[in-house]
């Protein structure tokens, strides 16, 4: 986008000062390929624990990587000095790698021109949140979480980021990126809330409203109790599906689907998931945490990966997608899960129409532990409530779970619309809460 | 802008810390750093990556009416230097402005020194083409083995040269060297797929450290190994006794003992997102974390481990002290900030941060389980029905570290005190003092291997930390073990 970066120090390297430095990479280079990638960042963050701030750190970091190919061989430098002769030195540390390399037999030159969508990626007033309106913002969460005597942690994070692609082939891309974030975990005693929000505007982080959600929500978690472990009917809330649904995207790789390392192997075209779901990328909606172009330079477009259950896209990398001749690779930066409309209800009438079951806010340290039928474990995390005719009855104790989003998204037995969510170990994602009965919860923790 | 020129790491950090001075700060210092960092990485018989990675900047830390304030740049000019050391002044007084309480530094003495871990070949000196060669070989005669379909194979190395000066005096430089190698073949046979990885550990040495590991000679084992774990029956769940290696043993310690004997995660630092511990200091020397043949020992003074850098971030030394004495929990990992909190007048030199950019924090010490008397012989003798598990699979604990459910690379069965054959999906899961309490036996000295991490995930913004988690072979028993896969 061509939005004006407003002048708030420290400037960020420009659309023409990129220009440049990509002029001097180009003429140093002796390389058959050359591709410049620029990321240059300011980024500041406060962190408070126990209602006091313990970090408030500021940082301006600017990286330039360097990629030179000769033929098949290539190598890459990258530094964050720019005083007098790094360009040149850096070049030389890439060219130095490529001419001793052995060949790579997937290596293929910089895309030439590429045409990139206009995403919202830029919002001028997450730049002007300096030192100060990132601590006041800070304050309103410590100040509710006083209020309510609770103990609040959390940060507050703006970012400003310019980036640059630009090579030899003539390739070049160009776009600013903002970023705020605010997350919040209230506790008292054993009980937690949480709450966390990203978003390219700071004025969109609902600081006060979100923080007095986690402090209910911690509130409410006051008393634990432990139920056994087994299979129960779960609501999921988004932060709970975002974990999910990122534990499967990383499976769609091509090189594993075609070496049958894949749970989906052999499934392209073939259902995959609840019929009635559909998996977009989404970089034109205004709430996602859009770009225009990835770090290779390759335009970022709405896609569709999953339409009505059916497996219809694969993650490429640049090489096989030229060997089978794709010619515009599918993103996933921007992941939107929705359900047909005509089936969606509100989280209110998915906790109503369970009879027994668990109300889970969010999940925590997932990881995989089986490739094969892609098999997630993980604890549940920051409020986990007992259903009990339709009601929210209690509060319970963390659970570990063991079971595989691809069985759990075949089972979707409601949904809502969906939601803007993010989980601290996935990004952004809109996706609905689901119901999904039979989840299997594995033990059940001490608190 | 105006660049400065030469090497003037010294005037810059004088001109930072007076600006830190004029400001009335109680505390001041600057860490300016120049990392080095080599990849290369080749999968599927190819290398498919070479990078140079070249990372300088400047972070200043001002401590002002007892708040911290920290800015970091990577612009070497005569302006940039004074705003951001300005910034973390402003950054400081605006954190006072909130806090109802003020931070303490412990006392310390100044020290004034250099810190050069050992290293006999630089990695960096190296000829590429000899690691590269190195690396398709072992690739190669990987894909020569009947059913082995994906390969990875790849070398590391991290040279950090890095000046710590303090307002009080401290000046302290440093010349850090690391260096690691591992390669992974992945079997498809009936099916069904497995992987089995070789990994030398991370240690602050020289590439000597590679060459040592001999590679070659390990191909046909992981290969093997790696086809007979794809045709490997599917664990029973149930109880076992377990034998760890000192491999799987390092992250066992790193996520039950490691983070929860985390000062400041215990004070609640980390409580929006790594977590807290359960291991709060009122437990401190009364609670039983394990087993009398549980001894658990910080030692960040052992040439090669991580985090033995003559000097944490504090400028504090590093030091040797125990967390758990026969099973009694008796130490934390801390810096100048939390030590008081527990009545300690003395850090404990764990204060460490990722790079420049990043201001440090408590980090896991060299923590390690100190050898017994054992040999993995007789460990494995007197198990009737076991399992035995070297490596890393997948891991997951709760905020708390209580709950813990490991995996691991390669898993036997052990039946009448004889290893026999593979088995695959072995998850085991518990209650992180409940599971040391069943530790009874740990392996000599002669068993003891030093295997660590660079990607200890902690903070907000995110850092990784390195350090190494000596062990021994162990023995638990009667531990639930279940199936890696989804329930029927």
């Amino acid at each position: 986008m061509s939005a004006k970066i407003l002048n708030n120090w420290p400037v960020l390297t420009s659309r023409e000062e990129f220009e440049f430095l990509t002029d001097l990479v180009l003429r140093h280079s002796t390389g058959e390929h050359a591709c410049v990638t620029l990321h240059d960042h300011h980024s500041g963050t406060v962190r408070f624990a126990n209602n006091q701030v313990i970090q408030h750190v500021d940082t301006r970091k600017m990286r330039f990587l360097v990629t030179i190919g000769f033929g098949k061989k290539h190598g890459t430098a990258s530094t964050t000095n720019l005083t007098a002769g790094a360009v040149r030195e850096t070049v030389q540390r890439a060219e130095s790698l490529a001419r001793v390399t052995p060949e790579d037999p997937e290596f293929l030159p910089p895309p030439g021109r590429q045409h990139y969508e206009s995403w919202p990626t830029f919002r001028p007033e997450t730049l002007e949140a300096n030192v100060l309106g990132r601590l006041q913002l800070a304050r309103d969460a410590i100040e509710q979480c006083q209020a309510e005597q609770v103990q609040g942690a959390g940060i507050l994070t703006s970012t400003m980021t310019t980036v640059g692609v630009a090579a030899n082939s003539g390739l070049f891309a160009y776009e600013p990126r903002t970023e705020a974030r605010f997350s919040l975990t209230a506790q008292i005693n054993d009980a937690s809330g949480w709450t966390a929000a990203v978003h390219r505007s700071i004025d969109k982080l609902d600081v006060v409203n979100r923080s007095l959600l986690a402090i209910g929500n911690c509130k409410r978690g006051k008393g634990s109790r432990e139920i056994s472990a087994g299979r129960y009917t779960v609501v999921l809330q988004p932060p709970a599906v975002v974990g999910l649904l990122n534990g499967m995207l990383g499976a769609l790789d091509v090189k594993s689907y075609e070496t049958q390392t894949s749970p989906f192997s052999g499934k392209l075209h073939q259902p995959i998931i609840d019929t009635r779901f559909s998996l977009h990328n989404r970089p034109d909606h205004p709430d996602m945490l859009s770009c225009g172009f990835t770090r290779e330079g390759l335009p970022v477009n709405r896609v569709t990966w999953i339409e009505n259950g059916l497996l219809r896209q694969l993650a490429y990398d640049r090489y096989t997608a030229y060997q089978k001749g794709i010619a515009l690779i599918p993103m996933l930066e921007s992941p939107c899960l929705e359900g047909e409309v005509r089936d969606q209800c509100t989280l209110e009438q998915l906790i109503e129409g369970t009879e027994r079951g668990i109300l889970v806010t969010n999940f925590w340290y997932i990881r995989a532990v089986n490739r094969m039928d892609l098999t997630l474990t993980g604890m549940t995390r920051d409020g986990t409530f007992l259903i009990e005719n339709g009601k929210v009855t209690a509060p319970l104790r963390n659970f570990r779970f063991h079971d595989s989003p691809i069985r759990a998204f075949q089972t979707i037995k409601g949904y809502t619309e969906p939601q803007e969510a993010t989980s601290a170990e996935s990004g952004k994602m809109l996706v609905p809460a689901l119901r999904i009965p039979d989840f299997y919860f594995s033990s059940v923790s001490t608190f | 802008m105006t660049p400065l020129k030469g090497p003037c790491w010294d005037e810059l950090a004088e001109l930072a810390l007076n600006h830190v001075r004029h400001s009335g700060a109680e505390y001041g210092d600057i860490r300016i750093q120049h990392i080095d960092t080599q990849i290369i990485s080749g999968e599927d018989q190819r290398i498919a990556n070479i990078q140079n990675i070249q990372d300088l900047g400047f972070g200043v830390r001002v401590l002002y009416d007892g708040a911290w304030g920290f800015a970091a740049s990577s612009i070497f000019s005569i302006e940039e230097i004074p705003r951001v050391a300005e910034l973390a002044v402003q950054i400081a007084k605006g954190s006072a402005s909130i806090n109802q309480t003020r931070i303490q530094l412990t006392a310390e003495p100044i020290y004034q020194g250099t810190v050069k871990t050992p290293w006999k070949l630089n990695p960096f000196d190296v000829p590429l083409e000899d690691k590269t060669a190195l690396l398709l070989s072992v690739m190669g005669l990987l894909h020569q083995h009947p059913g082995i379909v994906r390969s990875q194979a790849s070398m590391w190395a991290c040279r950090d040269r890095k000046l710590f000066v303090s307002m009080d005096g401290a000046h302290l430089s440093f010349d850090l060297m690391a260096v690691q190698g591992r390669f992974e073949a992945t079997a498809l046979l009936n099916g069904r797929f497995a992987s089995r990885g070789f990994n030398t550990p991370h240690l602050r040495t020289g590439y000597e450290l590679l060459a040592r590991a001999n590679f070659l000679q390990e191909v046909s084992r992981v290969a093997a190994q790696a086809r007979e774990k794809a045709n490997a029956p599917s664990v029973h769940p149930g109880a076992y006794d377990l034998v760890l290696d000192p491999e799987h043993l390092a992250l066992t310690i790193h996520e039950s003992c490691g983070h929860p004997s985390e000062l400041d995660r215990a004070l609640g630092y980390e409580a929006n997102y790594a977590g807290t511990s359960f291991l709060t200091p009122e437990n401190l020397g009364h609670f039983r974390y394990g087993s009398s043949q549980v001894n658990l020992i910080a030692d960040n003074t052992e040439p090669e481990t991580l985090a033995a850098t003559g000097f944490d971030d504090d400028g504090v030394p590093c030091q040797r002290w125990e967390i758990v004495r026969e099973g009694l929990f008796v130490g934390y990992c801390t810096n100048r900030e939390v030590a008081t909190t527990i009545g300690d007048i003395r850090s404990r030199g764990s204060n460490r941060a990722e790079s420049w950019a990043s201001i440090p924090m408590v980090r896991i010490a060299n923590i390690g389980l100190a050898p017994g008397e054992a040999t993995l012989d007789q460990l494995l003798s007197e198990v009737k029905r076991g399992i035995y598990i070297e490596g890393h699979g997948s891991y997951s604990i709760d905020q708390r570290r209580y709950n813990f459910q490991f995996g691991g690379d390669a898993f036997w069965l052990i039946e009448n005190g004889k290893r026999t054959h593979m088995l695959r999906d072995v998850i085991y899961h518990g209650i992180t003092p409940e599971f040391w309490h069943r530790c009874d036996g740990v392996a000599d000295a002669n068993h003891r291997g030093r295997f660590g991490f660079i990607t200890c995930g902690k903070g907000q913004p995110g850092q990784a930390g390195w350090m190494t988690h000596p062990a021994s072979h162990a023995r638990f028993r009667t531990i639930q073990v279940i199936q890696g896969q989804a329930m029927p």
